[in-house]
């Protein structure tokens, strides 16, 4: 990718901000005392694509979507979206700008009912909408989620799998160019899964550029048009699908060493792996 | 599945399909509220002198409770400094007073510091979370306190004694001033329930970070709450002040006000709309009741109460009463919904890890 021919600078970030990329990470690192959990990562994101973000267990990708979302600050490089540089800018008003973003651990508003939820999302996002629209805008989005038959239970009283649609559906709720989705599909069944990458697929289709973070690597293989896989907090690698997934750096970060050359021997890509392969193995090394 | 865009949504509401019906909990919760309310009302035509008095300290108690309950039980931060709100009021009501301006003028002008003075100090300290913010608001109510005294304002550490005697009619003014800044706070309450602004201080309080996330402008959000709470705390200063004729620091300044407010709230169940009138009337009225009948360990059974309270209903008087009124599945027989009470009570007490 050009990121570095296509970094905007000062002078034409206003310029220019119409063929930005939407989002654009520059040479962004974080550390958390010596270690760094982005490190040096450069990548921009086309609007309405959906791209995949993968890599083990610790790889830096939720520190990636906190960096995004405006929760933590970089110890350098800067994060441009739109074309304008936000690093300055507090996770509140990232979100009016149209970047949403989902948590790993689901943190519903155990007081407010699901529909309340979601409609906190209708109020704040970027439409900032009053009450009779937010109500509205918030069934239409259960309803999308799968989520309208529990629109009057409480935030707390959900089962996993409804309280990562009641993240979706909040994110979704604010009416978000950008979707950040941090391990939504995490601790789903196989079904759930499939209706997730469908849901996925629809909300990328009304014109919403997804990031998708996920562990399970046939799901996002099969929803993302890009996939950049995070090391250590490094990109190691960045291509579609079928060459990411069978690519032996990625096969070794996943698998390790040993294994990876005995897959690669088979012919065997990432792509018929579960996260239930990877760590079968782990335990059996 | 609607495929339309978001951006096309219709900006009529009539058309819409019906969604589930919206829960009708404030409103019930409303009207019992000024049902207490209206009760209370009518002490002074039945009471005597001694019940006005009573019932006088026991609404601004209410009034202060119902205020702690917009910054404590609807956004979570727990201040244990509300009572420099109520010495602020108080001072500022009190020093207008003794230069001869009008009662009104001097309850605005202490409504108006107190607001002035929560927005500045929330600034930094509603930053904190916790222990540490609660611990920042008790040591800035004691230093108010000190300060009065040290820096000798209206008196120093004597106080504020001699303000002019309110006519003996105004007593039963007072009363109603009380109820009618309690009806307020009541209104404010149902509209916090069901408001913008309420949600985002719900949401503040059950996860900053996700009401960041959708995008909450949380820390401005927390501040306003912090103002929305010290302006009737220094409104019931003001009266109190005029009421009382006189007080010193010590009185205004007690940190055992702020305890209380706390303990009210959450006696009657925080965050709700009932919960703080419920709490402030059962605790004050039998507090009062034990200080004049001359029990002398009325304030250890006080003590007491408020152990096996905390212990048995952390949720507060108000979530058993919900417990109970419940409206059982359709087509359950008397004796089953007998047998369901006890399971709830046996319920309630086990989810309480007793």
């Amino acid at each position: 990718m050009s990121d570095a021919l296509s970094q905007p600078t000062e002078s034409n970030t206003s310029l220019h901000a119409h063929d930005a990329p939407l989002l654009q990470l520059a040479g962004v690192t974080k550390r958390f005392g010596g270690l760094a959990a982005v490190n040096d990562l450069s990548f921009s994101l086309q609007k309405g694509e959906i791209l995949g973000v993968i890599g083990p267990n610790g790889a830096g990708k939720s520190t990636m979507v906190n960096l995004i979302g405006g929760s933590m600050a970089p110890n350098s490089g800067a994060i441009f979206y739109q074309g304008h540089d936000i690093n300055r800018l507090p996770p509140n008003r990232r979100a009016r700008l149209g970047i949403a973003r989902t948590f790993q651990i689901t943190q519903p508003f155990a007081g407010l009912n699901v529909r309340e939820n979601v409609m906190v999302g209708a109020f704040f996002g970027q439409r900032g909408l009053d009450r009779a629209r937010a109500l509205h805008v918030a069934d239409e989005v259960l309803e999308r989620v799968n989520l309208a038959h529990k629109a009057t239970f409480k935030g707390d009283q959900l089962t996993i799998a409804d309280r990562k649609r009641l993240e979706m559906a909040r994110a979704l709720a604010t009416s978000p160019q950008l979707l950040l989705l941090d391990e939504v599909m995490s601790g789903l069944t196989a079904t759930e899964v499939a209706q997730a990458v469908e849901l996925i697929r629809q909300i990328n289709k009304t014109g919403v550029t997804v990031l998708v973070i996920e562990h399970i690597v046939r799901a996002i293989a099969k929803v993302s048009d890009r996939i950049l896989v995070l090391h250590h907090g490094r990109k190691i690698a960045e291509d579609t699908p079928s060459q990411v997934l069978s690519d032996p750096r990625v096969i070794e970060a996943y698998l390790g060493e040993r294994y990876a050359k005995k897959r690669m021997q088979d012919e065997v890509s990432l792509y018929s792996l579960t996260v239930e392969d990877v760590e079968q193995h782990r335990e059996e090394e | 599945m609607s495929s339309h865009t978001k951006a096309q949504t219709p900006s009529t509401t009539e058309t819409l399909p019906p969604g589930p019906k919206e829960s009708r909990e404030w409103l019930w919760s409303l009207i019992v509220g000024l049902l207490i309310l209206g009760l209370v009302a009518t002490v002074p035509v039945f009471g005597d002198a001694s019940a006005l008095h009573t019932w006088t300290l026991i609404l601004m108690f209410v009034v202060l409770a119902q205020s702690w309950n917009f910054i404590g039980g609807f956004t979570g931060y727990s201040s244990f400094g509300n009572v420099a709100f109520f010495g602020i009021g108080a001072y500022t009501t009190g020093l207008m007073l003794l230069g001869n301006q009008p009662f009104w003028l001097g309850l605005i002008a202490g409504a108006f510091v107190a607001a002035l003075f929560a927005f500045l100090l929330g600034l930094p300290v509603l930053r904190l979370r916790g222990h540490y913010f609660a611990i920042a608001t008790l040591g800035t109510a004691v230093a108010l306190g000190e300060f009065v005294t040290v820096r000798d304002v209206g008196g120093g550490g004597g106080g504020l004694m001699s303000l002019p005697l309110a006519g003996l009619q105004a007593y039963t003014g007072f009363f109603y001033a009380f109820l009618g800044l309690s009806l307020l706070c009541l209104l404010i309450t149902v509209f916090l329930t069901r408001s913008r602004f309420g949600y985002a201080l719900i949401a503040i309080r059950e996860s900053e970070q996700a009401a960041e996330a959708l995008g909450v402008p949380t820390h401005w959000y927390k501040v306003g709450a912090f103002v929305l709470s010290a302006i009737p705390t220094a409104l019931a200063g003001g009266l109190y002040a005029y009421w009382a004729t006189g007080f010193d620091p010590p009185t205004v300044f007690d940190v055992g006000i702020s305890v209380e407010m706390v303990l009210l709230t959450i006696l009657g169940g925080s965050g709700t709309i009932l919960g703080p009138i419920l709490g402030a009337i059962a605790f004050e009225y039998a507090s009062a009741q034990l200080q004049t009948s001359g029990f002398t360990w009325h304030n250890t059974v006080l003590g007491l109460a408020i152990v096996i309270v905390t212990i048995f209903l952390p949720q507060g008087i108000l979530r058993l009463i919900q417990e109970f009124i419940r409206r059982p599945a359709a087509g359950t027989t008397r004796a089953n919904r007998l047998r369901e009470g006890a399971r709830r009570v046996r319920r309630f007490i086990a989810a309480n890890g007793v």
